[in-house]
């Protein structure tokens, strides 16, 4: 593997990403919201998962 | 602290909420501009924060630099943030 002096992988592409659009769908309720800390149900993933969705 | 009570944490949690609500909902206007219902509930949560904040401020005094103070200065009499227990 061919690296250059920063350690880049010169002979590889680096990873795409993509991302989908947000479509408006169920908004928690507002103070859920700020105790979750997003309005958006899709985008509440807390770390380590947890079961904590009522 | 003479104004911290319930009623006043309560208030200004739901302030809170609120303005939470309309951040997120601006943060997906950004990327959104044309979505109708987004746009509908931010506009219903900006007026509501309008309302919650001027309620709040006459009855417990200023909550930002720009409000109008009536004499004395009111600001000063508010509690500091770190003082409020929420």
């Amino acid at each position: 593997m061919n690296e250059n002096k920063r350690g880049f992988h010169i002979d590889m592409k680096l990873a795409q990403v993509y991302i989908p659009m947000q479509l408006y769908g169920e908004t928690f309720e507002i103070k859920q919201a700020l105790r979750y800390g997003t309005l958006f149900p899709e985008l509440y993933r807390p770390f380590p998962p947890q079961n904590t969705m009522e | 602290m003479p104004n911290q009570n319930a009623s006043m944490i309560e208030k200004l949690k739901e302030i809170m909420a609120v303005d939470f609500a309309v951040w997120e909902l601006s943060l997906f206007l950004d990327t959104h501009p044309e979505e109708r219902k987004a746009l509908e509930d931010h506009n219903k949560f900006v007026r509501i924060s309008y309302q919650l904040k001027s309620e709040f401020e006459s009855n417990y005094g200023p909550l930002r630099l720009d409000c109008i103070s009536p004499f004395p200065y009111k600001y000063i009499n508010s509690p500091w943030p770190w003082e409020i227990e929420y």
